[in-house]
């Protein structure tokens, strides 16, 4: 196949105007290079958002979300009739998960986690001699917390570890050791809303650069917040889970949701506006690139309908010594494809030198240090295949045309 | 046994631009295996147009052209184009080659494209039929390099290559001197008497002419 004739003509049209085949090459080339760097700097500043709201966020979060309102009963018996229930209140039963264990239990069965901890989440009040400032402490398992929220690495001041050995230590946010004036090893007051009291010590002072959580939230181990609560040992608030695509949360929340009686919520379910916002940056990445490719594509099509002018008497010769219009069409498709597939090589590694560049940007905003990129090799591939079928549709309409052209007329002169 | 190659039964032509005007006006003959035939008459008298519907190359005409029993009118241009490549070979009345290819290779294209003997019999057989026509150390050289006279030989030795059943040549020794003129004559001579191909070459050569088998001669669309 390779060494045939019609494979022979091509090679000897493309390699006989070496510029111009350049030329068309560049196009597909700056196409490709184009997608790769759009779709790798775009997925880069996603990732980095998903990196950012996952310090404070996790991909499923297990709730109690509040009993059901049962405050008009007979509205359920007679669904159609008349029913007036004055001054009817929801009334408190439970708060809080109370049978966190067996939950746990079903949760360490299901494939898809990468881990998942228990919180005991509480509103409190901050004081410090005259300061006093509304927030949340936060009990937590110390080290699966690390592990959900990777929370070790926000450590500005003492050790994340530290917190599994000191009932009375305490990590606070830097925004509310601010707020409040509090150094390490100051002391700090904790007013709970039932009116409970407690003096904990700063052990440590972290930063996750999202401002809601620095202003507001303080870190004690999960016992001691039970304490403060006077609860037993099996009592949350909430459990986080993380799982191995965030993206795809929906499979484990459908399992489990008959399993717990408690609300199982996804990442998406409460913050649309980053999906939102994840999804718009894509398909404006995409939308983008592919104009690119298309543009690459009007290239490739200009010229080659520009060869298959210049070479209108040599394909009606080809067919006049029995050449068939479907050899035609493959001889000038096959170069179409060869340009698409070397300009696809080229654009690979242009783009990738191209992301690299960009990626040593300096952009010193929210933790980040450089401008985000991702070196995904689905996308090069994504890339690559767009630009072949680009190169293959932008080919094949010249090169049909190619395949009708009537020799007689032309020889004829 | 059949030995009627050709037959061309009420070939009529027109063409259309600028004005419909009728080109050939019935023509009807027969050629049989193995002769060497001249096509002769005044310029512009519809010579070229009836040999371009003998190659099948032109579709557009009414009546029937049969060559080597198989009745060409109304096939497809893909199943003309599998027939020409295997049994006509054309020389044209302007030597056209592919200009970016060397004599040897333009020599060996329709045989590639035949398949029917390998690669380096092909290169052989062209290398023969080059040193024949007195090109053999042109054979490397880009057509584009040639004089005219050498592209027509190069031209008439493509149109060589696949053994054809039958040679075409509108004006193949148009642009040849006497020398040269007598060599491609002498191997039409050749292929017709030994080979068995027929060969119909349209000429303006009056001893050219002389020497073939049978004289065909056209006026205005007509044969006399
Ligand atoms: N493509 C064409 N369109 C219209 N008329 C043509 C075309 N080709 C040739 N003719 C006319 O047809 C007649 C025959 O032409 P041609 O077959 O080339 O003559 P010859 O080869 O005998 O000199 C001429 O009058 C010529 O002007
Ligand atoms: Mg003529």
């Amino acid at each position: 196949m390779f060494s045939s004739i019609n494979n022979r003509i091509s090679q000897v049209h493309l390699t006989s105007d070496v510029k111009q085949t350049i030329v068309a090459m560049l196009g597909v080339t700056f196409g490709i290079s184009m997608y790769i760097f759009m779709t790798g700097f775009m997925s880069g500043v996603n990732d980095t958002q998903a990196d950012l709201a996952f310090s404070a966020l996790a991909h499923v979060r297990i709730y109690n979300d509040g009993p059901a309102d049962n405050s008009n009963i007979a509205r359920k018996v007679f669904p159609d009739d008349i029913i007036n229930v004055r001054n009817a209140k929801v009334i408190k039963y439970t708060d809080g998960i109370k049978n966190s264990t067996t939950i746990l239990s079903t949760l360490a069965k299901q494939k898809d986690i990468t881990g998942y901890t228990s919180q005991v989440n509480i509103n409190v009040f901050f004081k410090n001699a005259g300061n006093k400032v509304n927030g949340i402490v936060s009990g937590v398992d110390v080290l699966n917390e690390d592990k959900v929220y990777g929370s070790s690495k926000h450590m500005i001041q003492g050790n994340w570890n530290e917190l599994k050995y000191r009932s009375d230590g305490l990590f606070v946010g830097v925004e509310l050791a601010r707020i409040l004036g509090l150094k390490m090893n100051d002391n700090v007051n904790i007013l709970t809303s039932d009116g409970v009291s407690h003096n904990y010590k700063v052990i440590g002072i972290f930063r996750t650069d999202v401002s809601s959580v620095d202003k507001t939230k303080a870190y004690v181990a999960i016992n001691a917040a039970r304490q403060l609560l006077g609860v037993n040992q099996d009592y949350v608030t909430d459990i986080q889970i993380d799982m191995v695509d965030y993206n795809n949360t929906q499979p484990l929340i459908d399992n489990i949701k008959s399993l717990i009686p408690y609300k199982v919520e996804s990442w998406q379910m409460g913050n649309q506006q980053l999906v939102a916002g994840s999804s718009l940056r894509d398909t404006i990445a995409r939308a983008v690139s592919l104009t690119i490719l298309l543009v690459a594509g009007f290239g490739i099509y200009n010229i080659m309908n520009m060869t298959i002018n210049q070479k209108i008497r040599e394909i009606a010769i080809l067919k006049a010594m029995g050449f068939s219009g479907s050899d035609v069409t493959k001889i000038f498709l096959t170069q179409a494809i060869i340009i698409g597939i070397l300009g696809g090589c080229v654009g690979m590694v242009l783009g990738y030198i191209i992301s690299r560049l960009v990626n040593r940007v300096k952009f010193e905003i929210a933790g980040m240090y450089h401008l985000p990129m991702t070196y995904y090799p689905h996308n090069y591939l994504l890339a690559f295949a767009f630009g072949l079928i680009t190169t293959f549709i932008a080919g094949y309409l010249p090169a049909h045309k190619a395949s009708k052209i009537d020799p007689v007329s032309i020889l004829r002169g | 046994m059949n030995d009627i190659i050709l037959k061309a039964d009420n070939i009529i032509k027109y063409f259309y631009e600028p004005e419909k005007f009728q080109v050939l006006k019935g023509i009807s003959f027969e050629v049989k295996k193995g002769e060497f035939l001249a096509l002769v008459g005044k310029s512009g008298c519809g010579k070229s147009t009836l040999m371009y519907v003998l190659s099948t190359m032109d579709t557009d005409y009414e009546g029937s052209l049969t060559i080597k029993d198989t009745v060409l009118t109304k096939q497809s241009q893909n199943e003309l184009a599998a027939f020409r490549n295997e049994n006509i070979g054309f020389v044209f009345q302007f030597h056209y080659l592919l200009p970016e290819f060397s004599a040897l290779e333009n020599v060996m294209i329709p045989a590639l494209k035949l398949k029917r003997y390998s690669r380096a019999e092909i290169e052989e057989k062209a290398y023969k039929n080059l040193e024949m026509l007195g090109l053999k150390d042109q054979a490397l050289k880009r057509v584009t390099k040639l004089s005219g006279g050498q592209q027509q030989r190069v031209a008439i030795a493509r149109a060589l290559i696949n053994d054809p059943a039958v040679i075409m040549g509108d004006e193949p020794t148009g642009n040849l001197d006497t020398a040269n003129t007598q060599i491609v004559f002498d191997i039409f001579r050749e292929l017709a008497r030994e080979r068995n191909q027929t060969i119909i070459a349209v000429t303006h050569d009056d001893d050219f002419a002389k020497n073939c088998d049978r004289i065909i001669e056209m006026k205005d669309g007509q044969m006399v």
